[in-house]
């Protein structure tokens, strides 16, 4: 948060490209070399990051790899994150896979720092290298006997070193920090309120400041009176610039006064889309279809198939509705602009910053601060807002969302509409796979995710559209993966229980990808699938899925009585490879679980012609504690296995699972969400 | 006005009709207390007033004065963290934390109530917390194990 300079005594530094994967991958280059590490004179190791801490426990992880390759307390490496003037500039690729790659090379940075330490001490001793090691900060030598710390080692030193491209990183039996439970390193600020998050950032002189709202999307500003809010005390100034209105203030409750105070008269855009109409709007307002693959003849699958089957299915618009309202401090110092706000995508938004007001991206420094669970989103534009006021009053300005706003103004997860169309012979084999999604929003790649089969056929067609949005479509939690496989999975369940077979055995027969298979039977031993009691109101259901390098299977148990649905148990077969923080992993694992219950089964945002018509918590039903339901965690994953993401990969079937698992206890089939409002 | 707070007294001049979470956010810069919704439905402002747990954003300041108040960041004693901090550190019973003060605040308000609750009496007394990372499991746990339940995990 300070502009205190890390860099000051730096002894050692360790610099190279930000991202590292064994084999060069086109999708996730590694960046421009930057610093990725540094070691004080006084043996201080801090660690530099363009991602940002959104409550994945990032900081953690990173912090873990880092005290394990270069033999250092994890509470000793301070992690600096998402501050574009610091750290390497992360090219906004998001995702929990890209965070691997990042990880990689910090633990290969370490490494790096490690080697050197151990050459400056056998030139300092005159011996060779090999004979030495390290421990707790130290080298040691003379069978471990002697030792000298990393602090003496480096005194009078300014080192800078490359990763080199060949880097011995220690085995697994050697981590003592990795793979083992462990509590976060930013632990005790969390539970006794220090930590700061945007919302709390105060710098000096910062005043307030407030937007005026439309009534709805696409809304214009036809006639404004501002005269009763000047004249209010406090108020410092009613900025207007086109359609943009907000005001400045001494205190934030006489910014909201002020706003209340202005009169407006707004001309409503006359676009009819509604929740109720968009299930078929996504298909007509829908842009070019773009194949992600597409393989043998569809047509010669569906003659040769004993059975074709054909559904739609359609998930709604769904708000991040994250703890943490936006908030965002922008403070001009002549033409330099610095923001603190909580966006997952410094960088970018920094050059979207950059490009609004016209000025170089280096004059803009952001800085993110601790980022209260925001799962895809936080909205840029309530940086925008802040450096409008800043600008206009000359003076640092925070703008804070309330709970209406962030429900109304920040982005949704995209709804969607999907046709599936399969073909399955006589012995329960798919034999063709006709898939069409068409998500919300003018970005197709955001469909993409997840879209693809993993079960085996061999006339197969997926095709992904982008169309047009009412709302403000943007990320979420595993984006568009966790809406595809909610279709492929009603879907499986669909010829499952067309062909008189058990789900369970009709995935199995169709998928040959080992670590899927892995999971799946794994799941299904845990839960007991097998022994599963049918009892009325009480249904079971199952459903696979993969993002972000991980796999994953689930199994649920819910009872429904009342026009209620209720998950009772949720057991989880989990491969993400090496599990370098497995408490860290379940915990990810377990909030997808539950926020992805909330999608199932509740979960809509309602609007009407722009306006959105669920704005609160009160008419907008979360996941509370008293739904929460027993979960255990299986991690299949092999030690050998590179770490992939934990954090978004568990929300992508539970959905499915859920919804399969009311049809085995009603009867019928779901085909949208949510599900409760349709018992 | 006069305000308890933490054990500290403090003398604000405020608007009557100001809630407690702006002035403890805004004039005694005490933000370990969080907005989360303003309307009572999320939990995340609650404060203890008079060791009872309160929705301090619906709460008007005027209301609390000359009562004890106790934010997240007075449930320590000094360096010795609340047996409920302790607990939700050492089971990770959060993932952003931005709603861990409030369900801490709930749950040392239900323990020094009844320090033996059941497992459905924690989940009353926390149903009206919202935390979207969806860290209930851990949450639940961590306040088993502060009411001394043994190791609940
Ligand atoms: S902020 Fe008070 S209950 Fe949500
Ligand atoms: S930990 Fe993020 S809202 Fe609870």
């Amino acid at each position: 948060m300070s502009g205190q300079d890390f860099q000051s005594e730096v002894a050692l530094k360790v610099v190279g490209p930000p991202r590292w994967t064994p084999e060069p991958d086109p999708r996730v280059p590694p960046g421009d070399p930057a610093t990725l590490l540094t070691i004080n004179g006084d043996g201080a190791v801090s660690a530099f990051s363009g991602k940002v801490e959104y409550g994945q426990g990032i900081r953690n992880g990173f912090a873990m790899e880092i005290a394990d390759e270069l033999d250092i307390a994890v509470d000793s490496v301070r992690v600096v994150l998402g501050d574009t003037a610091l750290v390497p500039q992360d090219r906004g690729t998001t995702g929990s896979a890209s965070t691997r790659t990042v990880g990689i090379q910090l633990r290969r940075a370490a490494a790096t720092a490690r080697q050197t330490l151990i050459d400056l001490a056998a030139t300092r001793l005159e011996v060779d290298s090999g004979a030495l090691s390290t421990r707790e900060g130290s080298v040691v030598f003379g069978g471990g006997s002697k030792s000298v710390r990393y602090a003496d080692l480096l005194s009078g030193h300014t080192l800078t070193v490359a990763v080199p491209d060949e880097v011995t990183l220690k085995n697994v039996g050697d981590f003592r920090v990795m793979g083992k439970p462990s509590s976060r390193i930013d632990a005790v600020s969390r539970v006794t309120g220090s930590a700061k998050y945007a919302q709390d950032v105060v710098i000096p002189g910062m005043l307030y400041g407030k937007i005026l709202r439309p009534p709805s999307y696409g809304a214009t500003l036809r006639q404004i009176d501002t005269a009763r809010a000047e004249r209010i005390g406090g108020v410092v100034s009613i900025v207007q610039d086109g359609d943009f209105v907000g005001v400045v203030a001494e205190r934030e409750d006489v910014a909201e006064y002020a706003i209340e105070a202005i009169r407006a008269r707004w001309e409503e855009s006359r676009d009819t889309a509604s929740d109720w109409n968009l299930p078929a709007l996504l298909k007509e307002r829908a842009g070019e279809s773009v194949a992600l693959r597409e393989e043998g003849s569809l047509q010669s699958g569906f003659a040769s198939a004993d059975r074709v089957l054909e559904s739609t299915y359609y998930v709604p618009y769904i708000s991040n509705a994250q703890m943490e309202p936006s908030a965002s401090v922008a403070r001009w110092d002549g033409d330099d602009l610095t923001v603190w706000c909580a966006n997952r995508g410094p960088f970018a938004e920094r050059d979207s910053l950059a490009e609004m007001f016209g000025i170089d991206p280096k004059r803009v420094r952001v800085i993110a601060a601790e980022i209260g669970g925001s799962f895809g989103t936080k909205s840029p534009s309530v940086s925008h807002e802040a450096a409008r006021l800043a600008k206009a009053v000359d003076a640092p300005v925070r703008v804070s969302y309330d709970r209406a706003e962030e429900f109304g103004w920040s982005t949704v997860r995209p709804a969607a509409t999907f046709e599936i169309k399969s073909g399955v012979d006589v012995d329960g084999k798919i034999v063709s796979w006709d898939y069409a999604a068409f998500h919300a929003g003018e970005n197709a790649f955001r469909g993409q995710r997840g879209a693809d089969t993993p079960y085996d056929v061999d006339n197969v067609r997926i095709s992904v559209a982008a169309s047009e949005s009412p709302l403000q479509a943007g990320s979420y939690r595993s984006l568009g993966g966790a809406t595809n496989h909610f279709a492929r999975e009603l879907h499986m369940d669909e010829i499952a229980i067309s062909m008189g077979i058990d789900p369970l055995e009709f995935r199995l027969r169709n998928l040959s990808h080992e670590r899927l298979r892995g999971c799946l039977t794994a799941a299904a031993e845990a839960f007991g699938w097998e022994s599963r009691e049918k009892r009325p109101g009480v249904g079971y259901g199952i459903a696979i899925g993969y993002d972000a390098g991980s796999f994953t299977a689930q199994i649920v148990e819910v009872a429904v009585e009342n026009q209620e649905a209720r998950v009772t148990r949720v057991t989880v077969g989990f491969d993400c490879g090496l599990v370098v923080n497995p408490d860290g992993a379940r915990n990810q694992i377990e909030g997808s679980i539950v926020m992805g219950m909330g999608t199932a089964l509740w979960e809509a945002v309602e609007f009407d012609g722009g306006r959105i018509l669920n704005d609160g918590f009160a008419r907008y039903r979360v996941p509370r504690i008293t739904d929460t339901p027993e979960i255990e965690v299986v991690f299949t994953g092999g030690d050998d296995v590179p770490s992939s993401g934990a954090g978004e990969p568990g929300i992508v079937p539970i959905a499915a699972a859920i919804a399969n698992a009311v049809r085995d206890a009603t009867g019928t089939a779901i085909e949208e969400l949510p599900i409760v409002p349709r018992l | 006005m006069h305000l308890k707070v933490n054990d500290e007294s403090h003398e604000v001049h405020v608007d009557a009709e100001r809630t407690l979470l702006s002035v403890l956010r805004h004039e005694l810069e005490l933000t370990g207390t969080k907005y989360g919704c303003g309307e009572g439905n999320c939990g995340a402002c609650t404060v203890l007033i008079d060791g009872e747990a309160t929705r301090s954003c619906i709460t008007p300041v005027t209301s609390a004065s000359g009562r004890d108040i106790t934010t997240i960041e007075g449930l320590a004693d000094g360096d010795k963290l609340h047996p409920v901090q302790e607990a939700f550190v050492e089971h990770t019973a959060f993932q952003c934390a931005y709603c861990t003060s409030g369900f801490i605040m709930s749950s040392a308000a239900l323990l020094d109530r009844n320090p033996k609750p059941d497992e459905e009496q924690i989940k009353s007394a926390l149903s009206g917390h919202i935390c979207r990372c969806g860290a209930y499991v851990r949450i639940l746990k961590a306040v088993k194990s502060a009411a001394g339940e043994g190791d609940a995990g």
